[in-house]
This record gives C-alpha cells, structure tokens and sequence, in this order.
C-alpha cells in the first residue's frame, strides 16, 4: 500500500490525496485498532441488535394481540386496544423508555437492556397493530365469503385466504417499521446502556476524533438496513416460486 | 331438492320477503328474475346461509339447515357459487384457485385434485391459462375460473348470482355458453340473471321477485310469453307507462300534452309517433265530451304504454258512463276526428261491460 503510494506521488507529485488517505488510514488505527476498538463497537453492535430483534419479535406479538383487540366484537377490548395504541403510538420512545427505567421498574433488579427490550417491544407493538389492522382491512372480505362457500370454516378460510394477502400487503410497513426500531434503539445509551451509538461516541470521545467514529457507526446502522431489507426481500422471492 | 318454507328476511325495519316459498327439484335450472333490489341476491344468500333467515326454514334432500345443531361448513359444501365480481383469491394462481378447497376442505388427494382441475379448466375452455394470477385475466375468463372453482367441490346446486352482470357485453357470451352446457348435462342450478333471451332459452323454470316475494313463477315459456300479471309483464315486455286522469271539462290540454311528450321523449319515441299519439288522444277526449251531457263531467282516465322490446305504443282508454263506441259509424263526416285515428292505428277494439268503456288502440 506504502509503496503504492509513494509510486503515485512520485508519477504526479499530488501529496493532497496521499495526506487525505494517510489520515484516514490514521484515524481508523487509532479509533478501531488500538485497544481494539473493533472488539468494544462489536460488543455495542451485539446489544444492538439483540435488543432490535428481541424487541421486534416481542413487538410483532403484542402488535397482533393489540390488533386482535381492536378489530374484535367486543366492546370494551376494542375501546381499551384503541386507548392503548393511541398512548403508545402517542408518546415518544425515549420518554416511554426513561419512565420505565427511572420510574416503573426504578426499584427493581431487571437489566438495562431487558427494560428497554420492554418499551420498544410495545412501541413497536402499537405500531404494527395498526399496519395489521390496515393489512387485514385492505383484503376483499368477499373472498373470504367464497371460501366460506367452499365449505371453509371461518378460522381456516381466514388462515388460507385473509392471512396471506394481509402479510403480503403489511410486508413494506413492516419492513420500514423494522428499520425505524433498529434506528430508534440507538437513544438506549440514556438509560446506561452501552449500545453501537454509545460505543463509538465514548471511543471518539477518548480519541479525540469524533467525526470518524461516529461516520463509522453511521456506515454500520446503513449496513444494518441494507441487511434487513435483504432478508425480507428473500422472504418475497420464496413466496412467488411457491 | 331444495325447499323454503316461509322463509322471511329483513334488513332493519325494511323486509326484503316474506311468506317465501321454493321448491327445486333435481336436475332442474331455475331463473330468478326481476328489477333490481327486490331481494335476488338476498335470496341466493340466505338459502346458502351467509344471511341468517329471520324466519322460516330450508331444506336440502328433506334435511332442515336452518336449525342450531347443523354444520354449516357441511352444508356449504354442497352449495357452489357464482358470483357477479368473481371474487377469485387474488394471492393464487388459477389452478391453485381450483384445487384449494378440494385440498383443503375434502382433504383429496394433490395429484387427483390437479387432474380434476385440470379437466374443469379445460371444460371452461381455459386449459393454458393454469398457471395465471386473477388479475391477469378479463372478466370473462375470471367468471370461467370462478365457475371451475365451484364444480370442483361437486356441489349439488350451484347459485349464479348475476353472473354476466359485471362482464361488458362482449364477455358474456363466453360465460353464458358454460352455464348453458352445465344446464345441459342435468346440473341442478338456480340463476339470477336481467339477460332475459338467455333466462328464456336455458331455464326450464322462472320465478319473478317482486313486492317483497315471489310475484310469480312458472314454467320460462308461460312466463315469458304469456304472463298473467301485471308487473311481470311490465318487466318481460319492458314496459314503461304513462297514465293520466280526466275528472273535469276544464282539463287543461296543453300540460296534458307537454307530460305525453316528456315521457316519450325519455323513451325515444320519435317525433312522428308522439305526434300520432297525442292526436289520437285528444280527438278521443274531445269525441267523449261531444257526446256527453252538458251537465255531466267526464270521467276518463288513460294509459300509454310503451315496450321497449317490441316498440310497440298501446293506449288503452276508459270511459265511465253510457255505452259509447266512436268506431261504429266510421264514414261519418261529422267525426272527422275518427276517421283521422282509424287512419293512423294499427288495430282498434271497443269493449263495455259495468258501465265502463274500454277502448284499446295500437299504434
């Protein structure tokens, strides 16, 4: 690389790039290097996603129990359902986290990270109640009907007909909804968490070059995002071979 | 095969029918007709069960399915229908569209279902398009798919809801044809339907909805070329009417006139006809007031009926009082008003029975 470099200046006697480049390789040593950098940012990333996936998950759960509410016969299940998503939809995630962590479970001995697995899966929950409930509305009710017709029970007939085309008209939602947590988890270093945001904000915080630490975690949440728009995008090419 | 008995229906405060009785024997193809919202689709609905009676029973081979204890998955089984959208599971191709009930409800056997599939698609003339989504197909060949996805459960009535309905004119001939061949091999099926050449031509059996029930029924040819009451024939013959009432000498012509007009006007009637029949009319008023007593008012009252099928104009014109026929002495000078309508009509008949005159003239 060295030698290539010095082939390069010495052909144009350009030094401004061999600087700019130099400096980045400077700065990657010092912030992801030394004291091995990469191996805390790892562990950040690690607790990122963990809280992300766990979240989502448990969200996805309470988002179809929250849907199932609101869409049911039932008058008080629909109005309570209706009262939780507003709130939860309604207040913002990092106020929900901090009243959870310094307030709700001030006094107990639950983890950090298992309290804030706990406000983003109902954040999230909220959320995808609503595109469940936006899927499941947009399905032809008539179609259910001809399975009916066929001789359907109504739990079959909703499994082989309205489920189907609800997951496939909730999928870009969802898959944005998903992005949005991943995004969202990054305020989770208020309540001492040591997170992929918290990671490279102390490591630039100790090296003194900020800027790179920071542009670093940025490029791996982008990664983060090209990653889960690639698995759902598997999911879809499955689905048209079946 | 099937029957009702005073099956009863209502929406609210609005009844859709009541006191319904069908009865539908195997083999047959029944053609429910009549203007739209009085109750077809309700009917074909409730008999399937998707709208619970609000009184009455159905039976199917003698068995009631209106009562608690039945399974209406079962029942429904032996129920096919067709639709006027289709409804087709947008999220499956044709053939899976086919073979999802047969799989999943009869539990048969995934190669003997994608034969029989396969044999039906054929059937509706679709064999090459097995492997499409709905929503690449027209109208017409969706309504074909939708008609193998019923047969494929062998129902023992299939309900044609409107079939061609939501189909442009140039599709439903396609669909027609199979639900003409299906009535031929000896399927029992009941078909709402406003194509009326095909109601004639591919049912043995006609039931007419009106006033919240069956107005009436009988076999197609009776029906339709012979009905016995009056909105039925209204509706067979497309019939639109224009009736009008004269209880005074000081009835005012000119608005008389200007309502004939309007009406023909709305049917298209051309100028020269609603020319003829204003003519006729007035020359026929003025011809009864002749005759009457100066002291006594008139009591005439009028109909114009025009049939769309046929385009035909009958007035039929009543007259209380004394006997009075203004055809008898045709080559009376002093009637010129006459010999101008005898001019002018097709046929003219006179009849007077419980001091009313009736006089029937088409043009």
């Amino acid at each position: 690389m060295k030698q290539r470099m010095n082939l390069y200046v010495l052909k144009t006697g350009d030094l401004s790039l061999v600087e700019f480049v130099n400096s980045v390789a400077n700065s990657f040593d010092k912030n992801i290097i030394d004291n091995n950098g990469w191996l805390v940012i790892l562990k950040g990333l690690e607790i990122t996603l963990f809280i992300s996936i766990t979240a989502l998950l448990a969200g996805t759960i309470i988002g179809a129990l929250l849907c199932s509410m609101r869409i049911s016969k039932v008058g008080a299940l629909k109005i309570s359902a209706k009262i939780v998503i507003a709130f939860l939809r309604g207040s913002p995630v990092l106020l929900l986290l901090m009243v959870f962590y310094y307030v709700v479970f001030a006094n107990s001995r639950f983890d950090a990270v298992f309290i804030a697995i706990i406000a983003f899966a109902l954040n999230s929950g909220a959320h995808i109640a609503e595109i469940m409930r936006s899927a499941l509305s947009a399905v032809d009710v008539r179609q259910l009907e001809a399975a009916r017709m066929l001789g359907f029970s109504k739990i079959r007939a909703f499994m082989a007909i309205t489920l189907p085309q609800a997951t496939r008209i909730a999928k870009p939602v969802y898959q944005s909804a998903t992005i949005n947590l991943v995004q969202w988890t990054s305020v989770v270093g208020y309540v001492s968490i040591t997170d992929l945001t918290r990671t490279v904000n102390n490591i630039g915080a100790r090296t003194g070059d900020p800027f790179f630490a920071l542009f670093f975690g940025i490029l791996i949440y982008l990664a983060i995002s090209y990653m889960v728009n690639f698995i759902f995008s598997l999911q879809g090419r499955k689905k048209i071979t079946l | 095969m099937i029957r009702t008995v005073n099956l009863y229906k209502r929406f609210g405060e609005l009844t859709v029918f009541s006191d319904l009785n069908i009865h539908i024997q195997k083999g047959e193809c029944v053609a429910v007709i009549g203007p739209s919202g009085t109750g077809k689709s309700v009917l074909f609905r409730t008999l399937a069960l998707l709208e619970r009676p609000d009184g009455g029973q159905v039976f199917i081979n003698g068995k009631e399915i209106t009562g608690r204890d039945v399974n209406i998955n079962n029942i429904r089984e032996k129920f096919g229908m067709v639709y006027q959208g289709f409804h087709l599971f947008s999220h499956l191709n044709v053939l899976d569209n086919i073979t999802l009930a047969p799989l999943k409800v009869k539990k048969v056997d995934r190669k003997e279902a994608r034969e029989r599939a396969m044999e039906l698609l054929s059937m509706v003339g679709l064999s090459e398009k097995f492997s499409s989504f709905p929503h690449q197909l027209s109208g017409g060949q969706q309504q074909r798919v939708a008609i193998a996805r019923s047969l494929a459960m062998d129902p023992d009535i299939i309900l044609f809801d409107e079939p061609t309905s939501a189909l442009d004119p140039s599709m439903t001939g396609e669909v027609l044809a199979i639900i003409r061949k299906l009535a031929r091999s000896g399927l029992t099926m009941m078909i709402s339907t406003h194509e009326m050449g095909f109601a004639q031509d591919v049912a043995s059996r006609v039931i007419y909805m009106d006033e919240k029930g069956i107005y009436e029924e009988g076999l197609a040819e009776q029906i339709f070329n012979n009905p016995q009451r009056e909105k039925t024939r209204m509706f067979i013959r497309k019939l639109k009417v224009f009736s009008y009432s004269i209880i005074s000498r000081g009835f005012d012509m000119v608005s008389m006139n200007v309502q004939i007009e309007m009406f023909c006007q709305k049917y298209n009637i051309e100028l020269k006809k609603i020319n003829h029949i204003q003519l006729v009319l007035e020359e026929l008023i003025l011809e009864v007031l002749a005759g009457l007593y100066t002291d006594v008012q008139p009591q005439i009252e009028f109909t114009v009926e025009f049939s769309e099928e046929r385009g035909e104009i009958l007035i039929t014109f009543n007259c209380k009082g004394r006997e009075f026929n203004p055809f008898e002495n045709k080559d009376d000078a002093d009637h010129l008003g006459i010999i101008l309508i005898s001019g002018i009509s097709k046929k003219i008949s006179h009849n007077y029975s419980n001091g009313l005159n009736t006089i029937n003239i088409n043009i």
